[in-house]
């Protein structure tokens, strides 16, 4: 096994604001080096970091809109959100909790801050995420895994360390809960001061990590600051986290689908001509209606 | 301007040379979202072509509600003619809906293209046939069609406007209320949505 180095760390770009309630950085696909083929199958990665949302009666969020083509993975760090889909799915996304949305063949929602979140307002930290699926699965009908925290796989650090989340793919022997199309593993290190942690992909998984919480080194020598972004290399399997401070760190790494990529705000395919029939798709109903 | 430079040599067959002498010292502009091109009672010259972003053209009638004339995505034009060839004050306000790119065309742009280049003459003049048919057709479907076909007609015009524009903006171009809007939406998902399907 050979250690697997990290190529760049990159620091959180300027937020902008997705409707009213997401405060987000944009790394996946918007800031470079991080494309959507770079980084398959990951190929949008929103990060809300910690922001104070005042208290309100009405709840802040993203409207009624579609997706086809992928996947959107939501992992609540802080707050609570609310979310409706177009097949009748409703629930709230908890703190600590995930939604792994398959929108596949087409799905509308909305998604908003909990009710009582927004009246008693706080602090709000997520990060939504895009999984591509691969040609074969994009038209497949679309579903809906909610994740809570309990039910993720755990495996505990030795010396007091922390432990590991596993909310898809393997840790060692802990698999995550979360089915998926290809390989791709998810997965939250919550690390105590000073706790160390070992993680194996193979050399031509795109692998990532964003530190959530407090700031870590990377084998021993790449720091890798609050907000930050650690992209690694292709080559190597193995590589050592150590938390700085109690530390919370997102680790993803997936088997890149090698397949073309046509993308157009909500709708992620294979050619133009499948992105012009989303959209007709879309405009005439065949992702059913949900009320906004 | 690349969009329009394209325009130019694809949608029109002017070549390259011609192209790079005509769009030489056009103007440019970028409008910021919520910014005016042209307000209701100005005399705007101008034709503008839209390199990226959204404009709308509308007009205010005397309760103070806007109703919208029209949109125009990258590659469209979008003018007032009384304004633009007869000199008059406009009917309608153009808009930024998004950032956007604009170009100037000034009224003798269309001379000097046609001067240049047979196949512009050409070009001109089946775009100002098409663009009377649209119109035509739109007087028919606001007169007499039911609002589910004015919204297959609009989405056929602008395929991805639903996703850029919110709905009041789709309901006053099509002449129907927000919850009109709604209905013919609700009505082709019943119609259309075929849950589980693969």
């Amino acid at each position: 096994m050979n250690t697997k180095n990290i190529a760049s760390v990159i620091a959180p770009p300027a937020h902008h604001f997705v409707g009213d309630g997401f405060r987000v950085h944009n790394f996946i696909p918007g800031t470079y080096p991080l494309s959507m083929q770079r980084m398959s199958p990951f190929i949008m990665l929103d990060y809300n970091s910690k922001h104070y949302f005042s208290p309100t009666d009405t709840p802040r969020g993203v409207g009624v809109h579609p997706h086809r083509g992928f996947e959107t993975v939501t992992i609540a760090y802080r707050g609570k959100v609310a979310h409706h889909d177009s097949t009748g799915n409703h629930g709230v996304i908890g703190e600590g909790d995930v939604q792994w949305m398959t929108a596949a063949s087409g799905i509308l929602h909305k998604e908003y801050h909990e009710k009582e979140f927004a009246k008693a307002g706080g602090d709000f930290q997520m990060v939504q995420l895009w999984v591509n699926l691969p040609a074969i699965a994009k038209m497949t009908p679309p579903k809906y895994q909610p994740i809570t925290n309990e039910e993720m796989g755990r495996h505990e650090l030795p010396d007091n360390g922390g432990f590991i989340e596993v909310i898809s793919g393997q840790y060692l022997n802990i698999k995550g809960p979360a089915e998926t199309f290809t390989s791709v593993n998810l997965q939250n290190a919550k690390l105590n001061k000073g706790g160390k942690a070992k993680f194996s992909f193979p050399a031509r998984y795109n692998t990532a990590l964003l530190v959530i919480e407090g700031e870590i080194i990377v084998n021993g020598n790449n720091r890798v600051p609050l907000n930050h972004f650690g992209l690694f290399e292709n080559e190597g399997e193995e590589f050592i986290i150590e938390a700085l401070e109690n530390s919370v760190v997102l680790i993803l790494s997936g088997d890149p689908i090698r397949e073309p990529i046509a993308a157009h705000g909500p709708f992620v395919m294979n050619s133009r001509e499948e992105l012009i029939q989303a959209f007709e798709d879309y405009n005439v109903g065949k992702f059913g209606y949900l009320e906004d | 301007m690349p969009t329009f430079d394209q325009h130019l040599q694809e949608k029109t067959g002017i070549s390259p040379e011609n192209a790079a002498i005509l769009t030489e010292g056009l103007r440019t502009g970028l409008i910021k979202k919520g910014e005016f091109l042209s307000r209701q009672g100005d005399v705007c010259d101008y034709t503008f072509f839209v390199e990226t972003g959204l404009l709308r053209a509308y007009t205010l009638d005397e309760q103070g509600k806007e109703h919208i004339i029209q949109f125009a995505p990258e590659g469209w034009l979008i003018s007032d003619r009384s304004s633009a060839y007869f000199n008059e004050p406009s009917d309608f306000f153009i808009e930024a809906i998004e950032d956007s790119e604009v170009v100037f065309l000034d009224p003798a742009f269309n001379d000097r293209a046609s001067a240049i280049s047979t196949n512009y003459r050409h070009f001109n003049n089946l775009a100002l046939q098409n663009h009377i048919r649209h119109l035509q057709k739109r007087i028919n479907l606001l007169l007499g069609a039911t609002a589910e076909a004015r919204y297959l007609d609009f989405i056929k015009t602008y395929p991805d406007l639903t996703l850029r524009v919110p709905q009041w903006m789709i309901a006053s171009f099509l002449g129907i209320t927000p919850e009109g809007l709604s209905r013919v939406r609700k009505e082709l998902a019943r119609k259309n949505f075929k849950p589980g399907r693969s």
